[in-house]
């Protein structure tokens, strides 16, 4: 399985103007690869996961699953958004047994594989709680178990993590090695923060702003478990944020109206590497 | 505590007045008014006929209301066609049924039910389509990702999340219903609650009409505080809308 976009230009319409989104984008996710978009708000890194997801279509280039292109939404491109997106009238398990529910699973298989998976993410104890009753973090890991429990080709990450807070982060993150080592399966995960990137991917891709384009690639050989002091990953945040400090600046500008100078050494407490390029 | 100041107040206010004025009866008079009532036969017979009728009016509010409101939400075309007309019942009052319900069936049971109906069903119909077009973006999205689609789609998604919406049209369409079902029995004189207002109204007897105000007062508010409010309240925490 290897999922591929091919030069991918995507614009929207916004008062009666094309606003290009995404310009020249091509890239690719191997067979059990994890694969990290990394870039700032607004670069268009969720509009990549909708094309891959089938949700948006691209207005020229390619969207290939294993050579195939992507016609429409589907249960081998699953995606775990930010706001974790359950279905609030069903349980833990109701929302892990969906998609094997929309496919015509036999009640007992799926609840089998359900649970399974249920399992995976440590919420066994949950599995008969409702949404509302759950952490932003147990959410998510429901979010994730939803999603594997189809056994996707690629499972698609939109900032899931984006709005936890950071401990709960590290947590799932270090869980999320687990399972993807486990499970063997693919990920396309988008972030705006830099240490979350290296600290998971095979290979980050840095998307700068408006439109997105491809601005280097940085393939991370580091072993893992990963050591946050591992002095190569130093290396890659840093060429990261250095490829990426115009691109801030140039963020704030549109933002803000006026030019500010935005370096990540300048920073209060410029040593700590995480980076987080949400503006 | 605070939610007792506002009746206390009243009741203050009521028995102040009545005091100062002769011909207005006490809290204390109409109260002891409405308990002897409840063990009236004639009283009890008019109060389970407006139940029954109310029953009766509410079931086909809730089946049809929902039915078309589903329906509506289901096929573009169909809302097209009859949607403005959901709005327009709505928008008229019960009571402004009665006339036309007494024309097609007469001073009957059937006229009464009939001006519950199309005073409370219109709510119902724009809730559930309101509700049906309006499911989250996020969970369309997560859906269609996990393969759901066609009838499943309607069935497992889009219905759950039109829940909390169908639940405030309900919830509305009672509080209409309850209204619609007095204004029939004051004009098609059918025996209830609402003919008995006529009958102690023309024979002047001002305590009477305030135990029987008192009582349709009293169970609306009990309908609505023991069964609608808990519905809404439990569904808006479930679907985590509070």
């Amino acid at each position: 399985m290897r999922v591929e976009l091919q030069h991918v230009y995507k614009a929207f319409r916004q008062n009666d103007q094309t606003v290009p989104v995404l310009q020249d984008i091509s890239l690719t996710v191997e067979q059990g690869e994890f694969v990290c978009l990394l870039g700032p708000t607004g670069c268009g890194k969720s509009t990549v996961v909708n094309l891959i997801a089938g949700l948006e279509k691209a207005d020229t280039g390619q969207v290939l699953v294993n050579g195939q292109p992507v016609t429409g939404p589907g249960p081998r491109r699953v995606v775990v958004f930010q706001d974790a997106a359950l279905f609030p009238w069903l349980t833990v398990m109701g929302n892990v047994e969906f998609g094997l529910r929309m496919a015509g699973v036999s009640k007992s298989q799926r609840h089998t594989a359900a649970m399974a998976y249920i399992k995976l993410v440590h919420l066994s104890k949950f599995a008969h709680a409702y949404p509302h009753q759950l952490s932003g973090g147990m959410r998510q890991r429901v979010a994730i178990a939803r999603g594997l429990v189809m056994q996707p080709d690629i499972l698609l990450m939109d900032e899931p993590f984006g709005a936890l807070d950071a401990q709960t982060r590290a947590i799932l993150q270090q869980e999320l090695m687990g399972i993807w080592q486990k499970t063997g399966c693919s990920i396309l995960f988008v972030t705006h923060n830099v240490r979350e990137a290296t600290g998971l991917a095979d290979r980050v891709y840095v998307i700068s702003s408006r439109p997105g384009r491809i601005k280097n690639v940085e393939a991370i050989r580091v072993p893992r478990p990963r050591d946050a002091a591992h002095a190569a990953l130093a290396g890659h945040q840093q060429r990261i944020i250095a490829s990426l400090g115009e691109e801030i600046e140039k963020v704030m500008k549109d933002e803000l109206g006026e030019a500010i100078h935005f370096a990540p050494t300048d920073r209060p407490g410029g040593a700590d590497r995480s980076v987080d390029l949400h503006l | 505590m605070p939610r007792l100041i506002g009746p206390v107040v009243l009741i203050g206010l009521w028995t102040c007045t009545s005091s100062l004025i002769p011909s207005w009866p006490s809290p204390w008079r109409v109260g002891g008014l409405l308990a002897a009532n409840l063990q009236d036969p004639v009283f009890q017979a008019a109060l389970a006929g407006s139940a029954r009728r109310m029953v009766v009016g509410y079931a086909l509010v809730v089946v049809l209301g929902i039915t078309l409101g589903l329906l509506l939400g289901r096929f573009r075309f169909l809302d097209q066609l009859m949607g403005s007309l959901a709005v327009a019942t709505h928008a008229i009052p019960g009571a402004a049924w009665v006339p036309l319900a007494i024309l097609w069936f007469g001073l009957t049971e059937r006229a009464v039910i009939f001006t519950i109906l199309l005073g409370a069903v219109g709510i119902v119909v724009v809730q559930t389509d309101t509700g049906i077009r309006d499911v989250p973006p996020i969970l369309v999205r997560a859906a269609r990702t996990m393969g759901a689609k066609g009838l499943k789609y309607f069935w497992f998604v889009v219905v759950p999340a039109a829940i909390p919406k169908m639940v405030d049209g309900l919830r509305l369409a009672w509080a209409f219903g309850w209204r619609a079902l007095m204004a029939g029995e004051l004009l098609t004189s059918v025996s209830g609650l609402g003919q008995l207002l006529n009958q102690v109204a023309k024979a002047g007897a001002v305590d009477q009409l305030l135990a029987i105000m008192l009582l349709i007062a009293l169970i609306g508010i009990a309908v609505d505080g023991l069964i609608f409010k808990r519905l809404e309240h439990a569904v808006r925490v479930r679907w985590g809308l509070n």
